[in-house]
């Protein structure tokens, strides 16, 4: 990696002045280091350490809606039996994350800011047009982990499993922007990616994550993936589902894929097809259908079409036990 | 004519490893841990293209990094590189972060060529780009014809046809390869991590045009290396090389992602099977065209058994009328080297597929069908304990008839490994010292399968001492030439050879003490008759004692979820013969290993190879995907003992049939064949036809 200074930050506010215009917060590193390391990222010229700012590291449980600290990690979701009985879909989906080790130190705000893992971006040699590059490479080559979806011609998808949850649950990202707290939704903080072929979200240079609000509205929630192995895998398709279940009916449903988009795909007219209805198979057959009606499947990702449809209903299914 | 004990103490008994707690402890030093004085790290430049004309290399920018001391071009003057990986220039320095900087200032002018051809379907076509220039990337065999093979079709009352594929796979030991080496005035040390002492001082000697005797290569451990660790490899040469001009010693270990590139594989196999048998289940007709790749060429490094892409066909069966017809395809990829059973498993893939295939257009039972045309008596003995363990008879049902939406199957394949067998050439010593320790010194190395705890169970059993008391030292050329460590030959070349120094320490301590028989009780008291000098005897392998092949079949059970497509192996049964045993946990950490290994080969692991870019796009285990704790299932070893057959190596038939029995089951689960590894959830869904059709671009 380049060379670069290091620091740590006792204050937000001191954060986000030592970063500057040329710096990246460090906070579990699991993605930064291997950025640096195959010389994905221009610079940085500083690395602030971001762990020791105070109190981002709770998770805080109030009636209408918890919050979950940025530096809140992977294994402390994991670990924490309410939630688990709170947002199960949330527990489901961060005991699915890489492996033991890697939950240890991976933060909720590292997880939402990460980068495509898509091989053309990050084999080191390979100019791709998520690098700035000229080209897709995956469009031409083989995009077996590429998306369904995109609103430009880079192909690579979100792969934060919180992200597509936190957008079942209809949570909110509150980001320290141009020094005030900015409210992103799960879509806001993605929606660049789905038009800018180099965005891996919709966050600035200098933006930071300080925390992530869950309303507790939906009774109900649950994840799925699928990966090619059992355990740390990445999804090749991810699913969240939540909804106020009452009187076997769905309401505020909600229900977002990862793993075959930029950003966490959410179809409305499937979300407002699903209120008020009692679950079956044919609903969330139909609810599938909808979600999945506009993909853009090529030669070698079109088996998530399949894969995707059977994890919809499944996810959607669960909401109701 | 010797003959081992029938009664034993440890032979065939279960002993722990001997160097189990060093290894568990962290204090057995592998070769990328030695740190020898002064030493420096080294670091490659690779190719970044796949093909391309070097016309310069200026080093002078890398050699005034701070903390660099030594900087070497690959070869001099204009050079052609033809993969992506392909070494340029090393440099060393005193840190890890001085050579990754170094390597970045090396100025490299390159002509690259736009036309390469990194995956073999088009690799083969007519007008493709050629890798080396002015020859074909096809370069087929005479075809392999007997009987009348034409006219035999029209004799069968079933047929098939099938495509079977298997996929380049990556050796990834989970020690990468590498040296650490120093060269002096007085000469060479090399700490390789290798499966090969003898070859690597050999190798060394004649690339760094050095007497063999002026080089000694050390392996104390070494984490693994299925057949591409035999040479020093260019990394061990460019090593060297740092070592003589930095006058220090450089440690050269490859990363995970040059492991990807330039080191080895398996070649891929594309097998086109037609076969046919007669009603009563006899196999018939049989025409098989196959193609594969090795990279840009077998390859100097590829030991014994060959990186080539040819396979044995039609496998374990005997045909009356077949016809064979092979060639291998040049690609701008690293080349293939020996990889465990080299040949065997993308054969047991083709062939036992098309076993099951054929059987169940018969409507036979795909067990009976075997054992009606695999004449081996030690396989027909497995078969029937095989099905047996995995409950074939109540299990086995009829394809695709799974009820419910996650169906499950099982399958069987049979295993061969003829190329086995003791390396005869292989010596030792051993010093008997008046206090009664023993210690045994063979020029072999134990590339982790167990060799030192088969050399102290074998001692211990011979003078009646416990294998503990017994101290073992591999993994130096200064000891007497041992083989090796592949080709499932390890094990019978030192068992024999141990026998052998034994006998001749008992025969001389009688000569010097007079003690008629020193072993067990009698031993502390006859060495101490010695008196001052130790005993050093030395013994040599004979025969009697060893053999070859071993064979062996295993079952899989899986379950198949037919909407996701996710494979999960339930069970697997492996019953594995190899003669004489000599510790049965070490040899049930072998087939523990192989299975586990065919497992990835099965559902998980394929080289990725863009036609675009020409890169590897998996150089990482995030993307080469193994298998983890999670994947493995129950494994049922039963272990067939046969002392008369002497000893024999386990290491490549444990992992050949693994993969053809989970496709089997697949299928059985299924009712429809998944012809190409690895089975993905991907193909899975394809292969019932869940994938919606779309159109290549």
């Amino acid at each position: 990696m380049k060379a670069f200074e290091y620091t740590t930050a006792l204050s937000t506010d001191s954060a986000r002045e030592l970063v500057a215009d040329k710096g990246v917060y460090l906070a579990g590193g699991n993605d930064l280091l291997g950025l640096l390391k195959d010389y994905l990222i221009p610079g940085p010229n500083i690395l602030v350490n971001v762990k020791s700012l105070p109190g981002l590291n709770r998770i805080e449980r109030g009636a209408n809606s918890w919050t979950l600290g940025a530096l809140v990690t992977i294994a402390q979701l994991e670990g924490d039996t309410d939630l688990s009985k709170v947002f199960p879909g949330l527990h489901d989906a961060a005991s699915e994350i890489a492996s033991p080790q890697i939950r240890n130190v991976a933060t909720v705000g590292g997880n939402l800011a990460q980068h495509s893992r898509c091989w053309y971006y990050r084999q080191r040699d390979v100019p791709c047009l998520k690098k700035g590059g000229d080209l897709c490479y995956a469009r031409e080559g083989d995009s077996r982990y590429h998306s369904l979806f995109s609103g430009n011609d880079c192909i690579s998808p979100v792969v934060s499993s919180l992200g597509t949850t936190f957008a079942a649950l209809d949570a909110t990202a509150v980001v320290l922007r141009d020094g005030k707290e900015t409210r992103l939704s799960m879509a806001e903080l993605y929606q660049k990616a789905w038009t800018e072929p180099t965005a891996h979200h919709s966050l600035n240079p200098g933006d930071l994550i300080l925390r992530v609000e869950i309303p507790t509205a939906r009774t109900a929630s649950a994840y799925l993936q699928v990966s090619d192995k059992h355990t740390f895998d990445w999804a090749l398709v991810s699913c969240a589902a939540a909804a106020d279940v009452s009187g076997g009916k769905l309401n505020q449903s909600r229900v977002a894929l990862g793993s075959i988009s930029p950003v966490p795909h959410q179809v409305e007219a499937a979300n407002a097809f699903l209120d008020g209805k009692a679950l079956d198979d044919d609903i969330a057959s139909q609810a599938a259908d909808l979600i999945l009606k506009e993909a853009r499947p090529l030669e070698h990702n079109a088996y998530k079409v399949p894969m995707a449809h059977a994890l919809i209903r499944r996810t959607l299914l669960k909401l109701k036990s | 004519m010797p003959s081992w004990p029938t009664e034993t103490k440890y032979i065939s008994h279960p002993t722990l490893r001997v160097d189990a707690v060093p290894k568990v402890t962290g204090r057995a030093r592998y070769s990328s841990d030695i740190q020898a004085d002064g030493w420096l790290y080294g670091m490659i430049l690779r190719s970044k293209w796949p093909a391309a004309k070097i016309l310069s290399v200026n080093l002078d920018k890398a050699r005034q990094v701070p903390g660099i001391k030594a900087a070497v071009v690959a070869r001099d003057g204009e050079f052609t590189v033809r993969y992506y990986g392909e070494e340029i220039a090393a440099v060393a320095g005193t840190t890890r972060q001085a050579c990754l900087d170094a390597l970045r200032a090396i100025e490299v002018k390159a002509e690259p060529r736009n036309e390469f051809a990194v995956n073999e379907n088009e690799a083969r076509k007519d007008d493709a780009p050629q890798v080396w220039e002015g020859r074909s990337n096809v370069a087929a065999g005479p075809p392999r014809e007997h009987g009348n093979v034409d006219q035999a079709f029209g004799e069968c009352a079933a047929v098939i046809e099938g495509f079977y594929t298997t996929p380049v796979q990556i050796h990834n030991p989970m020690e990468t390869h590498g040296n650490t080496v120093s060269w002096t005035d007085d000469g060479v040390t090399a700490w390789a991590s290798t499966q090969g002492i003898s070859s690597v001082r050999d190798g060394l000697a004649g690339a760094l045009q050095l007497d063999q005797s002026k080089i000694r290569v050390i392996t104390d451990f070494m984490g693994g290396g299925f057949g591409s660790k035999f040479g020093a490899g260019v990394e061990g040469m460019l090593a060297a090389q740092l070592s003589r001009e930095a006058k220090a010693p450089v440690r050269l270990m490859l990363t995970r992602f040059d492991q990807a590139l330039a080191v080895g594989n398996r070649p891929s196999s594309f097998q086109k099977i037609k076969m046919g048998a007669k009603a009563d289940g006899t196999l018939h007709a049989f025409e098989a065209e196959n193609y594969g790749t090795a990279g840009i060429g077998a390859g100097a490094d590829s030991g014994g058994g060959g990186g080539g892409a040819d396979l044995t066909m039609p496998y374990l069966y005997r045909v009356p009328n077949s016809r064979v017809k092979q060639s291998h395809v040049a690609v701008n990829a690293g080349s293939a080297r020996a990889f465990r059973a080299p040949g065997n498993p993308p054969a047991s893939f083709g062939m036992e597929s098309a076993m099951d295939d054929l059987a169940v257009k018969l409507g036979m039972d795909p067990l009976a069908f075997r054992l009606k045309n695999d004449s081996n008596e030690i396989r027909q003995r497995e078969y029937a304990i095989g099905a047996e363990k995995i409950g074939w008879k109540e299990k086995y049902q009829k394809p695709g008839s799974s009820p419910g939406v996650v169906k499950t199957g099982i399958g069987c394949a049979g295993a061969a490994w003829p190329a086995g067998g003791p390396s005869r050439s292989t010596q030792g010593e051993a010093q008997i010292n008046p206090d009664g320790s023993v210690e045994f010194r063979l020029g072999v190395q134990d590339i982790g399968t167990g060799t030192k705890t088969v050399i102290a169970v074998v001692a211990a059993e011979m003078l009646g001492l416990k294998p503990e008391q017994i101290t073992v030292k591999v993994g130096d050329t200064n000891f007497p030439p041992g083989p090796g460590s592949g080709g499932s030959t390890t094990c019978a070349s030192v068992s024999p050879t141990v026998y052998d120094i034994c006998q001749r320490g008992l025969q001389q301590l009688l000569k010097q003490t007079g003690v008629a028989d020193a072993r067990g009780k009698n031993w502390f008291a006859a060495c101490k008759k010695l008196g001052v000098n130790p005993l050093v005897v030395h013994g040599n392998w004979i025969e009697g004692l060893s053999n070859r092949p071993a064979y062996g079949v295993q079952f899989a059970e899986v379950a198949v979820d037919t909407e996701t497509g996710l494979v999960a192996v339930k069970k697997i049964v492996a019953v594995h013969d190899c003669g004489l045993i000599i510790d049965t946990l070490t040899l049930e950490s072998q087939i523990n290993g192989g299975v586990i290994m065919g497992m990835g080969y099965a559902l998980y692991e394929e080289r990725v190879m863009d036609d675009l870019s020409g890169v590897v796009l998996n150089p990482n285990f995030e993307t080469y995907k193994l298998p983890g704790i999670a994947d493995v299932p129950e494994i049922e070893i039963v272990l067939l003992n046969m002392p008369e057959r002497g000893v024999i190596g386990i290491g490549e038939p444990a992992t050949v049939p693994t993969a053809a029995a989970i496709g089997n089951a697949v299928a059985n689960a299924i009712g429809v064949r998944v012809g190409s590894l690895p089975i993905t959830p991907a193909k899975v869904l394809a292969a019932l036809g869940k994938v919606p059709h779309v159109a290549t671009t």
